[in-house]
């Protein structure tokens, strides 16, 4: 163990790799479980400047649609304690422009790109992964059906076992590529809607989107977001999204990405332990923009003082006596 | 654009209720006039995201000065800070008074200041000076403590032509800042200049009204709540005049595609509903 330790230092010190971190969700390898979370990372390319993409396990695009999207009105976005409260509305460049701007600039960089999908109906998002087929450098989709922001589609989906499970066998028939279903978690049974989701032919979970909130200003007495309510993110949710990943954990036999409220290695190891092979970071990337190579750093730390041979090793390893 | 890890020099009240913070770097940070910078005391969990600030002058090779309102939480952690402390900054960001447009021709230039949006705008002052442009100051506040608070001494000591108005009368003409912009043009004055604006959504709306009027070129320095500050969370949006069907499909991000935009592409009307 302890030869296969300085093994893994050596490469790591000449490959900037750590062989430890490396995992598999759905024949897709990622150098290490640390990714980008949906809407936070932009299309990768605005952290060029702040980190080493090439370090980066990968991350998942801004939702992208067939069309362009203008989005909600501001105001967008609110803080609250320990998060914020955001009603973006999905603006993006739309799927073709994605492909034609913004992937050839991504192929040079060594990190997997994740396409995350969203549509109004059925209809929509097969019309966007059909685009998407077309990009070289997509390594998967991530199956938006949680977005609390928009008034049809999202997460009207992913709040119906039966809708979520025939957008995904849809999906999953014009996909060339693997497919994730990132899952809402407002929801009564996260497990039901996953379990559907898994029978339909997903080929990972990626959990949890944003949880619905509101907040109001006392004096105007409107919403202090012009949708009305937002998605809750940050680490205030975090409880409730280690909860709910390992609850699906337990119910499905898919690999998970585990995403709520991650700012540190501490958190992302929570997320490992109660079933998710990866983690997605959110939030943190905002106020923190260089998060994830510390979460990286943390990793390697963390294997090193408890002398874990592989990462895999903690997946859903929780004890409970 | 770097994440640094900054240290406070000085974090002094100029007036009740405004401070400037002067902040130390390990390196050297070319900034823009009109640029800002992401802030939060260093590893602070309260407030959670940074907060937009104007970089209002640069102090020396490795120093920048920061000055602003306590008005939320964020300011309010912010003016806590003492000496030695440190701060986490995400800087240079957004674009500068400069970036849309070449000085060549700029021969005249009309400043109008409203209450702390003077922030963004010391640092174009004393370029316009450098560059002997012939400039016009337009200050405005609330009184004559917040006039303090909001540098006055400050663009005092550029030595440049200054109309100075508050909304009390406590300092100079007694109105909104707007008045004497309007009456000096009206007197045909600051043909050809070009004006450039910070301070409440309404004061820059009715600036950007009368340089319309007057056939003037007209730049305002927009705020937003951000999440990030450099373009990925996409809250900070703001509409922008299109001509499209509704004529504001396009939202543009502050952070990134402004601060600093051309008064004409603002869609106003939507946007006061905010304001």
């Amino acid at each position: 163990l302890i030869k296969v330790s300085v093994l893994n230092q050596k490469i790591s010190q000449v490959t900037n790799r750590d062989t430890r971190l490396e995992v598999e969700i759905a024949g897709i390898r990622f150098k290490n479980p640390v990714i980008g979370a949906s809407g936070t990372f932009g299309y990768g390319l605005e952290f060029a400047e702040l980190i080493d993409l090439n370090r980066l396990g990968g991350f998942s695009t801004k939702g992208l649609s067939a069309r362009p999207m203008a989005g909600n009105p501001p105001p967008r976005i609110i803080e609250t304690h320990g998060g914020m409260l955001n009603a973006i509305g999905l603006q993006n460049v739309g799927a073709r422009a994605f492909i034609e701007e913004k992937l050839p600039l991504l192929r040079h960089y060594d990190t997997q790109v994740i396409a995350n999908v969203f549509g109004y109906s059925d209809d929509d998002y097969i019309e966007a992964i059909t685009i998407l087929n077309d990009g070289e450098g997509i390594a998967a989709y991530e199956l938006n059906i949680s977005c609390p922001n928009v008034k049809e589609g999202g997460i009207v989906i992913g709040n119906s076992a039966l809708a979520a499970a025939r957008l995904t066998e849809k999906a999953k028939r014009a996909s060339a590529r693997p497919l994730i279903v990132k899952l809402s978690p407002n929801v009564t049974d996260i497990t039901e809607i996953a379990r559907a989701i898994a029978a339909a032919g997903a080929d990972a979970l990626s959990l949890i989107n944003t949880i619905v909130g509101m907040a109001i200003d006392i004096n105007t007495r409107r919403p202090r977001l012009s949708y009305g309510t937002g998605g809750l993110s940050g680490p205030a949710i975090r409880p409730i999204a280690v909860r709910m990943v390992y609850e699906v954990a337990q119910s499905v036999d898919l690999p998970i990405m585990g995403i709520g409220g991650i700012a540190s290695a501490m958190d992302a190891l929570e997320f490992i332990i109660a079933g998710a092979t990866a983690v997605q970071i959110g939030t943190a990337n905002y106020y923190d923009p260089t998060v994830t190579m510390k979460v990286i750093d943390g990793l390697i730390e963390y294997c090193n003082r408890n002398q874990i041979e592989h990462i895999s090793l903690l997946i859903g390893s929780l004890k409970i006596s | 654009m770097i994440d640094a890890i900054a240290t406070v020099e000085r974090n002094d009240e100029l007036a009740p209720g405004y401070k400037l913070m002067t902040l130390s770097f390990d390196e050297e940070i070319e900034v823009q006039a009109g640029q800002f910078a992401m802030l939060r005391a260093l590893g602070a969990f309260e407030p959670l995201l940074r907060r937009a600030f104007a970089i209002y002058r640069r102090e020396g090779l490795r120093r920048l000065s920061f000055l602003y309102q306590v008005l939320g939480r964020g300011t309010e952690a912010l003016a806590r800070l003492s000496r030695s402390e440190r701060v986490e900054a995400l800087i240079p960001l957004g674009n500068s008074w400069f970036s849309n447009s070449t000085t060549n021709g700029l021969h005249r230039a009309i400043i109008v200041a409203g209450g702390i949006g003077s922030a963004p705008l010391l640092m174009l002052c004393q370029q316009l000076k450098r560059m002997q442009v012939n400039t016009q100051i337009f200050f405005g506040a609330a009184n004559r403590s917040a006039a303090k608070g909001c540098g006055l001494e400050d663009f005092r000591a550029l030595r440049l032509p200054m109309t100075i108005s508050t909304d009390d009368g406590s300092l100079g003409e007694r109105g909104f800042v707007t008045a004497p912009l309007e009456r000096y043009l009206v007197e045909g004055n600051g043909v050809g200049a070009t004006v450039y604006a910070c301070g409440p959504w309404a004061m820059m709306r009715r600036v950007a009204e009368i340089a319309a009027a007057f056939d003037l070129r007209c730049l305002v320095s927009l705020e937003a709540p951000m999440g990030c500050g450099f373009g990925v969370c996409v809250g900070c949006v703001v509409a922008i005049r299109t001509d499209g069907p509704t004529g504001y499909e396009t939202y543009k991000r502050v952070c990134v595609d402004g601060t600093i935009f051309s008064a004409e592409t603002i869609c106003w009307e939507i946007n006061a509903m905010l304001h």
